[in-house]
């Protein structure tokens, strides 16, 4: 059986971070995104096949499906060197299916067909690579298979029903499922759990609450743990953290980090070969690769600094948006984008 | 008296993919030295320039881009122009004298007796052949272009003091405290081969001075202050400031227009200022029409010849149109930059703004800005491949490349 991850588009509603790598290969949770579904086979299936986050390439692994198909429009370079790495590592073939212009969600679909369609008559897999969740691969095979219909669609409940979907041409969401539902031949079947799309850093940082919450479910020894740890707090192995700090709750600090005496951090992520200097202070924001945050500096509110981006000493930042290469050497009062 | 065999050789300095952020969000999918003025690559301009100098023997672009990315360019004005182009790629930073120095050797290939040095992103006449002029009767290493300003924007450049009756250079310093002079560095020189023996007295000097300090205990309770490399030398600080008043340096002036490119903003003004120039020079580059056969035409316009134009449209003061654009019905188009593969349809107006390559801007939309050229929002920006969806405005804003405006926006930057 196959799958077909939507991982296209230019994943502007990341930027800045996504003017630096493209959405796959940011960082979440101290890994690239895509890997989140590429995962090792470290993390166990339950009995009950409820699978733990972030690992549908294993999930489907286990359900049979033995080649992903990748639908990406949008450095396909760079994510091809990223994945020769890992097919491997994790025995399943990897395919790239190239647009050469963004064709909304149906549109990979019918570009990928002729990878997706073998004369085996089984059924295959869309994901959306922005989308972490729990899957139930089996369940959902199971259900599909036993009404007989075109296509499964996974809803959930949401506390806000507020349209996360863009509406773009030939969206799947828009145009062919109304078709199939008409026809009726869509069934849908609700979700357990929860479905976050972390294509956007208000998401993402929720999305980051959300994901080490169920580490902590399952007792993760990645969890640190220390007189300085307050919550869920992921801490890369080779990262330093400094005397007299307090971490989290729900951080995430990636490889090569060096955390300074005397930092606070809560509700936010710092990326590879960051590193925050003495006394400063973090919450609710996202610090990008190769970054540094000055002496003293409060850093706040959405703040978003893209890759090597340096607030020097005692600067405010209050939900700045910061692109890459820039030095911040005066204070941010109010959300801005500095370009 | 000239002699005809001797030569002159013309250095343009291009720069490279430095983090240099100021020409964001256009640099993001451009090379600064290509990104067009008037409908020409800006290193066309003081390309173009040096071509007008008599006995021209070469010109060479010293800059940080990859060969590739200039390679195509380069080969292709040299065969335009007729004149040998050629790119040569600086392995690391060696400060503006440093980087003429560093490539010594193949600039005085042609045993020139004269180096003229310009910067790509300066904006201006390009007097050359002038200078020259002037440069042989002042008789010193080097003529620096002049050009006075006003007093309060003059500690954003380097000052000069000059002796009036001699032209020559008294005192110079970079980016003033205090002021000196209303008076300023254009960024154009023309130097005798002298300049490399100056240029190399510096890194001698530097490098005496720095054996010096390894033995000082006293450097111990420094702060440790950046030193460069004894390859590393600035034209200002290390050239012209300790050569000025001792008779070796020159001013010529000039009282033509002239600005840096230094931002997005800039580069719309000095397209104007470009166009506005062929008026005077090659006045067969700028469009006319009177709205029967072709679209009406005010002020100084440049039309691409693979552009499409609806004669119900009005273009101008100021505009520039590249290849590939289809401009619909009843448009009107002033003071803009519209890039390659643009499609504007019916009764757009696009005013005080640039909009890139392959965009779209939908029927009835507006974009526009108020035209400070100085102002972080002052000019409206449409980065590339964005499209602006019929009846959207988008006012005082830049928008990044990718999106797709369903609604209107005003002040704001689209990331």
């Amino acid at each position: 059986m196959k799958a077909l991850i939507l991982v296209g588009g230019f994943g502007t509603r990341l930027r800045p971070l996504t003017l630096s790598v493209p959405k796959p290969l940011v960082d979440f949770a101290n890994k690239p995104m895509i890997l989140h579904q590429f995962h090792h086979a470290k993390i166990l299936l339950d009995q009950n096949l409820k699978q733990g986050y972030s690992i549908p390439i294993e999930a489907l692994k286990a359900v049979g499906v033995s080649e992903v198909v990748l639908a990406i429009n949008y450095q396909p370079e760079v994510m091809l060197n990223f994945l020769k790495e890992f097919e491997a590592k994790l025995g399943i073939t990897i395919t790239c299916s190239q647009e050469t212009e963004p064709l909304g969600t149906a549109g990979p679909l019918a570009l990928a067909r002729d990878k997706l369609i073998d004369d085996s008559g089984e059924p295959f897999f869309v994901l959306n690579s922005d989308v972490i969740s729990e899957y139930p691969f089996k369940e959902m095979i199971e259900f599909h298979k036993a009404h007989g219909g075109e296509a499964s669609i996974m809803v959930t409940k949401v506390d806000e029903p507020r349209n996360r979907i863009e509406l773009r041409p030939t969206s799947i969401e828009k145009e062919v499922f109304p078709k199939i539902a008409a026809e009726k031949k869509l069934y849908a079947m609700v979700l357990p759990g929860f479905w976050m799309d972390i294509g956007q850093p208000r998401d993402y940082i929720t999305g980051l609450r959300l994901y080490l919450d169920s580490l902590r479910k399952k007792s993760s020894s990645k969890l640190a743990s220390g007189a300085h740890i307050v919550g869920n707090v992921l801490v890369d192995e080779s990262a330093k953290i400094g005397e007299g700090c307090l971490i989290g709750p729900d951080v995430a600090i990636g490889p090569g980090c060096v955390v300074e005496a005397g930092v606070r951090l809560s509700r936010c992520t710092v990326m590879r070969g960051v590193r925050i200097k003495k006394h400063a202070c973090i919450s609710s924001s996202i610090i990008g690769w190769h970054s540094t945050v000055g002496q003293w500096a409060r850093v706040e509110n959405m703040t978003i600094l893209g890759e090597d981006v340096h607030v020097c000493d005692e600067i405010y930042s209050n939900g700045g948006v910061v692109l890459p290469h820039k030095e911040i050497k005066s204070s941010i009062l109010k959300p801005e984008i500095v370009m | 008296m000239q002699s005809s065999e001797e030569k002159v050789v013309a250095v343009i300095m291009v720069g490279g993919p430095t983090k240099g952020t100021r020409f964001r969000p256009l640099s993001f999918n451009t090379l600064k030295p290509l990104f067009p003025l008037a409908g020409q690559p800006m290193v066309h301009h003081p390309i173009s320039a040096c071509k007008r100098i008599p006995n021209l023997a070469q010109i060479f672009l010293v800059g940080f881009y990859e060969e590739r990315e200039l390679a195509l360019y380069v080969s292709s004005v040299s065969n335009e122009l007729k004149v040998p182009i050629r790119y040569l790629k600086e392995d690391k930073p060696h400060g503006s004298a440093g980087g003429l120095y560093y490539f010594r050797d193949v600039i005085m290939e042609d045993a020139p007796s004269h180096i003229f040095l310009l910067n790509c992103d300066v904006c201006c006449t390009f007097p050359l052949p002038d200078m020259l002029v002037e440069h042989r009767r002042n008789g010193g290493m080097g003529t620096v272009l002049v050009i006075k300003v006003s007093a309060e924007s003059a500690n954003q450049f380097g000052e000069l003091v000059a002796d009036p009756t001699t032209n020559e250079l008294l005192h110079y310093i970079e980016k003033p405290e205090t002021f000196v002079s209303d008076l300023i560095n254009c960024g154009v020189y023309v130097f005798t081969p002298d300049i490399f023996t100056a240029i190399q007295g510096v890194s001698t000097h530097r490098e005496d001075r720095a054996s010096l300090r390894r033995v000082s205990s006293f450097e111990a309770l420094q702060s440790a202050t950046r030193t460069h490399p004894t390859d590393f030398v600035r034209l200002d600080q290390d050239i012209l400031s300790p050569l000025a008043g001792k008779k070796q340096l020159y001013t010529y002036e000039t009282t033509d227009f002239w600005e840096q490119i230094k931002t997005p903003g800039m580069s719309l003004k000095c397209s104007s200022l470009y166009l506005a120039q062929f008026r005077y020079t090659s006045p067969h580059l700028l469009a006319s029409g009177d709205g029967t056969k072709s679209a009406t035409i005010v002020g100084d316009v440049y039309i691409h010849p693979s552009a499409k134009v609806h004669p119900t449209a009005k273009i101008g003061p100021n505009v520039s149109i590249s290849a590939n654009v289809r401009i619909g019905a009843g448009v009107r188009l002033s003071d803009c930059i519209i890039l390659d593969d643009v499609e504007i349809k019916e009764n757009a107006v696009v005013m005080h703004a640039i909009v890139g390559w392959k965009s779209f801007i939908g029927k009835w939309s507006r974009v526009q800005a108020e035209g400070d050229y100085n102002a972080k929002l002052g000019i409206a920006i449409i980065g590339e491949s964005v499209t602006v969806e019929d009846e959207v405005v988008v006012i005082n804003s830049i928008v990044l490349p990718n999106k797709t405006l369903n609604d209107s926006v005003q002040e704001e930057i689209i990331l």
